[in-house]
């Protein structure tokens, strides 16, 4: 070891050295939180685009169907958030997934018990909901989510309008779809 | 006092203790490839700078293989993470003018 060493070190180096140091931790702590959301957007997209299809073809199936996506999806994820390795980390996730519990409580309170929402309403309620939060949690996790919450949210306000009796389906592509799309970038940036 | 820490203060080696220490102890480390990545060295350069870090003790390296691919892992030691800490002590120091390096 040559601790002892002690090279010439001016401020200016030294100021250097600590903005290295800072950009290098920023981009693993960012490379980290991406590596994890992929891997539960690519866990949640599929789930996502299986509930509105089957809402499409089989609408009497839709009650069913979406607790079946919420509750699998829920189950996966806190499977993922146990094996994160790293105390901290896995405490991060485990908080994530009591926010996803809060959001599925606000939003079954709001479209069931208060909204009273149409099948429709609902289809573009809930997309719009969770993309509100992937939306601002983005103003400190970075611009991707932001832009995967507003174009999501976008699109699903458009399809409301535009997309006519295929809705769900629409809904399905671009919902599932953008998640898993978004997922499988986040995995190589 | 803190002093500064000749192994550590190398550009690539500053970025590879950085990338290792900004995680926290458990959590597995980073890859080679995502640590040439983190640190923007070549395949042979950071190869080195990890030999050098690994002898003086700092880290860690595992050979494996995944998906029957070869892969390196890299953590950072106790000794490692508290070297780096000092070292950072010691570029703080040397900014607010009351380290001994100057």
């Amino acid at each position: 070891m040559s601790d002892s060493a002690t090279p010439d070190v001016t401020a200016d180096d030294a100021a250097r050295a600590l903005a290295d140091i800072d950009l290098v931790t920023a981009r693993v702590r960012q490379s980290r939180i991406y590596l994890l959301t992929s891997s539960a957007l690519i866990l949640w997209g599929p789930l996502i685009a299986l509930g509105y299809a089957v809402t499409q073809f089989w609408p009497s199936k839709a009650m069913l169907i979406w607790p079946v996506c919420h509750l699998t999806g829920l189950a996966l994820t806190t499977r993922l958030a146990l094996r994160t390795p790293g105390e901290r980390s896995r405490r991060n996730t485990l908080t994530v997934v009591s926010g996803l519990l809060i959001l599925i409580a606000f939003g079954l309170v709001w479209s069931v018990v208060l909204g009273r929402m149409g099948p429709r309403e609902m289809s573009a309620f809930w997309p719009m909901l969770f993309m509100l939060a992937y939306t601002v949690a983005g103003l400190w996790l970075g611009r991707v989510f932001v832009a995967l919450g507003l174009g999501i949210s976008a699109l699903a306000l458009a399809g409301y309008f535009w997309a006519g009796t295929w809705f769900d389906l629409y809904m399905a592509v671009i919902n599932g779809g953008g998640l898993l799309l978004c997922g499988l970038w986040m995995r190589r940036a | 006092m803190a002093k500064a820490n000749e192994t550590i203060h190398q550009s690539v080696r500053l970025r590879i203790m950085a990338a290792l220490c900004a995680g926290e102890p458990g959590d597995g480390g980073l890859d080679f490839t995502q640590l040439k990545s983190m640190t923007g060295a070549t395949d042979g350069n950071l190869g080195s700078h990890l030999d050098t870090l690994a002898r003086a003790g700092y880290i860690s390296v595992e050979k494996s293989f995944v998906n029957r691919k070869p892969n390196t892992r890299v953590t950072a030691t106790r000794t490692g993470r508290r070297a780096f800490a000092d070292h950072v002590a010691f570029l703080r120091g040397v900014i607010e003018g009351n380290s001994d390096a100057e």
